[in-house]
């Protein structure tokens, strides 16, 4: 394909742009690397090595393994049915509970966190359903004594929170390939022999054919229930992933002559995270690209139509899933008006808005939602407003190289930009911290401080919607627009800008989401600063001692709020998609 | 492999030329005498008081805008997480301080701040402050403006002379009767739980057996299936049965007893309509007496506001309301425990507290930490 001359070549502003985000990913972390070196003089690979000598890492390594491999199993084991089922039959409202089966793995992680505990009060649903975290009755307490297993609660809800939040990744991978299995296959292997018996049809047909999909999935899943921090946090508060550690020493590291031992305990145990991490997202990759090879693409509608309407079984079990996922959402809102007192030894729960009065007064210390609210829609504002740019040039730059025939070199800055996907969000809050922050003190009273990880957060998401939507546009535009008397400015919006409104509004709708939402980067960082943000404000109020029995309600309402923030700015994305989707563009 | 390879080279790239050109700077410490020098401000002035705190119940907007009114000061908050909080950012601006006055820090944490020259002295008048809140420090960096008592709660349900008798020693606790009934939150992360620990290492330097340590009683505490949480939240909402926790989500209720203030019965009376079956032990030395400190910045830029707002803290408008408002009991002479709703009668006094010293703190706590941490595994 021949290039226009004038988008033929990477302009310089944009191989800035590429070294900015390079510097961005990894300057943070290798200065708190450094940084801890320096203050315990002992090497990130030394201190690597003396990690099995902390028992609190190493149980929180076993933890995280073992919480990630239940959480990856009992997802892909309800996913696989479910995308089956949701890919193969004609269901009506189809992109609505799209949506809806995407909408936990959009959810910030704090209002997903806190609406699970409101179903697992005894006033909320799942308790009801007899999954009593005290052990003292149900299904809970069934296990408790059938394996010997003393407190499996905590650690049972923490799998649920995770199924419920990683379910969406199977739909994302499985179901498309569902939907698009050229019917003739299924059909010409009914015909032979091996194809009679089930058994025979899954070894021989379904698992090649979902295996990589499923195993991209079942990758990501484990790398996000291993990263876990919000939910671990308040679900399963008595155990620590290796992350939930990292932000609980975190804050403490770096600092000279001041508790050296949690500075070194912080270095060995980031070093093995990263370690983990790159080799989870290299396994992912790796799957990623064998689940891209396998099919042949066949008409989604032509194939549902074929399948017809789902049976009753199917509908009961993807609609029941769907107002299952739709839970912890409804009970955040429910619990913001609900108040459990005490009256003598008994307790009351009645109706309420004192919560919603005190979120929206600022009560005692807090600062007040709106404060809080526009905290976050700035910090979130400003991230688009840096991402959305650096993004857009580091992919041009990209699909300009791909362009060029430089496959290679855009394969490897490729990698290098999207470098902050390896490091989860409280590795970046220990960037902010010890990498920037302890060099740095001047920072802590820049007040957009929190955009920064923001801005490494989202731009590797901004990058993967701009490389593709760049690639798709006809160079026959710029060819056209060359032809016309324009300025440089004018031929950019005729040849690429006019195609790319809908992508940038898609990436800035996520990028505002994921900012409003992000938690574990922001909750290191306000450790030691000032930098109150609505996620954090949720988390500070459900944190306080709940002698008065307004916290709760109070915490509920700003998650509630922060719930219908994120959720307006999704609808944005959603309109986007569905616009373009109209428009073919 | 070869991205990972080469991501992992080039951090090691990064890394390695840094780490010789890059050293930490040093810091200031007090001289042998005890003594700092005064540090120019890190900041112009600006007319903003800004105060460096954790998420403290008592300033409400209207607290902090009655002081805007009385002495023109604007005030800005920067908030940390907690009393450690408060400490880290300090050591990290040490040298181009942003806040003028921290509050909070308590005296596990006040001698730290003070070897390392990060406060300076104030005006305030201490002439209105009881002498228990100034037992611990009575100099002229820090003011105290609340208090409590650090000891272990216990359920009078489960700890009721039949199930489980109320222990006369701390070695009870290591007996099987109570093996998985206790909650403690680590040192490591928890005031409360560093001023524990703190309290036992007097508690068993003053018992009769001279053969073990507080060490060896807590290795005995972790043999006997102790648990341990990085917080005071956990411990006592999550395990503490005693506590108002039965109604927090997620709560487990295995602990008959946990470590808390010796007055958060009373805090449980006053929220419950006068009833409460948490109850404190209050064995001599396994209590401490915490204070918490206002100190004005060394390298501040508004020490007149500073002291300004440590006189309005110490008012009695502001001070005698700490037991409502921050659940802490007031520095005044004569402060008391309110009596609505059962708070005082419930608010037990310890009838000797630890006595251990901030000096010795500061420089045993860091030992202490490693011993403990080796101690329960």
């Amino acid at each position: 394909m021949n290039l226009n001359p004038r988008l033929a070549k990477v302009p310089l502003s944009h191989w800035l742009a590429v070294a900015v985000v390079i510097a961005l990913g990894l300057l943070p972390i290798s200065l708190a690397l450094v940084r801890l070196w320096a203050v315990t003089g002992i090497s990130p690979v030394s201190a690597l090595a003396m990690v099995r000598d902390q028992p609190v890492a190493m149980e929180a390594l076993r933890f995280s393994l073992l919480e990630a491999l239940a959480s990856t199993l009992l997802t892909v084991a309800l996913g696989i049915p479910l995308a089956w089922a949701f890919g193969r039959y004609r269901w009506k409202r189809l992109q609505l509970k799209r949506a809806l089966l995407f909408l936990p793995f959009v959810t910030p992680p704090i209002v997903a966190a806190v609406g699970f505990l409101a179903l697992f009060s005894p006033d909320g649903l799942i308790h009801r359903l007899g999954f009593d975290l005290h052990a003292e009755s149900g299904f809970i307490h069934v296990l408790s004594e059938r394996t010997g297993w003393e407190e499996p609660g905590h650690f049972v809800a923490l799998v649920v929170a995770h199924v419920w939040f990683n379910l969406s990744l199977m739909i994302r991978f499985v179901e498309p390939v569902v939907a698009q299995l050229d019917p003739a296959w299924e059909e010409q292997l009914a015909l032979l022999p091996a194809g009679h018996a089930l058994r025979n049809r899954l070894r021989h047909f379904w698992m090649p054919v979902l295996g990589p999909a499923t195993l991209v999935a079942a990758t990501y899943t484990f790398f996000f229930s291993f990263t876990s921090f919000a939910l671990v946090k308040w679900l399963a508060p008595s155990a620590n992933t290796m992350e939930s550690l990292l932000g609980e020493m975190g804050g403490t590291a770096g600092i000279a002559g001041y508790r050296v031992e949690t500075s070194l305990a912080v270095l060995g145990i980031a070093t093995l995270q990263m370690l983990l991490m790159l080799v989870m997202l290299v396994l992912a990759g790796r799957f990623e690209r064998q689940h891209s090879q396998v099919l042949s693409m066949h008409h989604e509608r032509a194939n549902r139509s074929r399948h017809g309407p789902p049976s009753r079984r199917w509908a009961l079990f993807v609609n029941g899933t769907i107002v299952l996922l739709l839970a912890p959402l409804v009970s955040v809102v429910i619990a913001s008006f609900r108040v459990t007192t005490r009256s003598g030894s008994g307790f009351t729960s009645s109706w309420t808005l004192e919560g919603w009065k005190r979120a929206w007064s600022g009560d005692l210390s807090t600062v007040p939602v709106m404060e809080a609210l526009t905290n976050s829609l700035t910090y979130a504002g400003l991230a688009v407003l840096v991402a959305l740019p650096l993004g857009y040039a580091v992919a041009s730059c990209l699909a300009t190289l791909r362009l060029q025939g430089r496959k290679r070199l855009a394969g490897f800055l490729d990698s290098l930009c999207m470098l902050p996907l390896s490091m989860s969000a409280v590795m970046v809050g220990l960037g902010m911290v010890a990498g920037i922050l302890r060099w740095f003190p001047g920072m802590f009273t820049f007040p957009y401080l929190p955009v920064l990880p923001h801005v490494m957060l989202v731009l590797p998401f901004v990058i993967r919607l701009m490389v593709p939507a760049i690639e798709r546009i006809d160079p026959m535009f710029a060819e056209q627009a060359s032809l016309l008397p324009l300025s440089s400015v004018a031929f950019w919006w005729h040849a690429r800008g006019s195609f790319l409104l809908v992508p940038a509004t898609m990436a800035a709708s996520l990028c505002l989401a994921f900012s409003m939402g992000e938690f574990g980067a922001t909750f290191l960082v306000v450790r030691v600063g000032s930098w109150d943000s609505l996620s954090i404000l949720v988390d500070q109020v459900a944190s306080r001692p709940k002698f008065d029995p307004y916290v709760f309600p109070t915490a509920m309402a700003l998650a509630t709020i922060l719930m219908a923030s994120t959720l307006l700015v999704l609808s944005i994305n959603e309109r986007a998609r569905a616009w373009r989707k109209r428009h073919d563009v | 492999m070869i991205v990972m390879r080469t991501l992992v080279m080039l951090l090691i790239l990064l890394v390695t030329p840094l780490s010789g050109c890059l050293e930490p700077l040093e810091p200031i410490t007090a001289d042998a005498d005890g003594d700092c020098e005064l540090l120019k401000p890190g900041r112009d002035s600006d007319g903003v008081l800004r105060l460096l705190t954790y998420d403290i119940a008592a300033f409400s907007e209207n607290m902090l805008g009655e002081f805007t009114k009385q002495t023109g000061y604007e005030i800005e908050l920067i908030r940390t997480n907690d009393a450690g909080g408060i400490l880290e950012q300090l050591l990290q601006t040490q040298q181009a301080q942003q806040a003028d006055l921290a509050i909070g820090l308590d005296n596990t944490y006040l001698q730290t701040a003070l070897n390392f020259c990060l406060l300076q002295p104030h005006n305030a008048n201490l002439s209105g402050i009881a002498v228990e809140a100034l037992l611990p420090y009575d100099g002229p960096l820090a003011v105290p403006f609340d208090q409590g008592d650090v000891c272990l709660n216990y359920d009078e349900t489960r700890v009721d002379g039949t199930n489980l008798t109320v222990p006369t020693s701390l070695w009870n606790l290591t007996e099987p009767a109570w093996a998985g009934q206790v909650a403690f939150p680590s040192p490591v992360t928890s005031s409360p739980g560093r001023a524990f620990m703190s309290a036992t290492v007097d508690y068993f330097e003053h018992d009769e057996d001279e053969a073990t340590d507080t060490f060896d009683w807590w290795q005995a505490m972790a043999d006997n299936d102790a648990i341990f949480t990085s917080g005071w939240t956990e411990a006592y909402e999550i395990h503490y049965s005693g506590g108002y926790g039965e109604w927090v989500e997620g709560h487990l209720g295995d602990a008959a007893m946990t470590v808390s203030y010796c007055h958060s019965p009373g805090v449980e009376a006053f929220y419950g309509g006068n009833w409460t079956k948490s109850t404190s032990l209050t064995l001599p030395r396994a209590s401490f007496h915490q204070v918490e400190y206002a100190g004005v910045i060394n390298g501040a830029a508004e020490v007149t506001a500073a002291n300004a707002f440590l006189e309005y803290l110490l008012s009695d408008s502001v001070n005698r309301n700490m037991p409502e408002n921050n659940l802490m009991k007031s520095v005044l002479i004569g402060a008391t425990w309110p009596e609505t709703d059962g708070y005082a009668h419930h608010a037990d006094v310890p009838s000797l507290n630890a006595d251990i010293s901030n000096e010795r703190m500061a420089d045993e706590m860091e030992a202490w930490i490693v011993n403990w941490s080796e101690a329960i595994q």
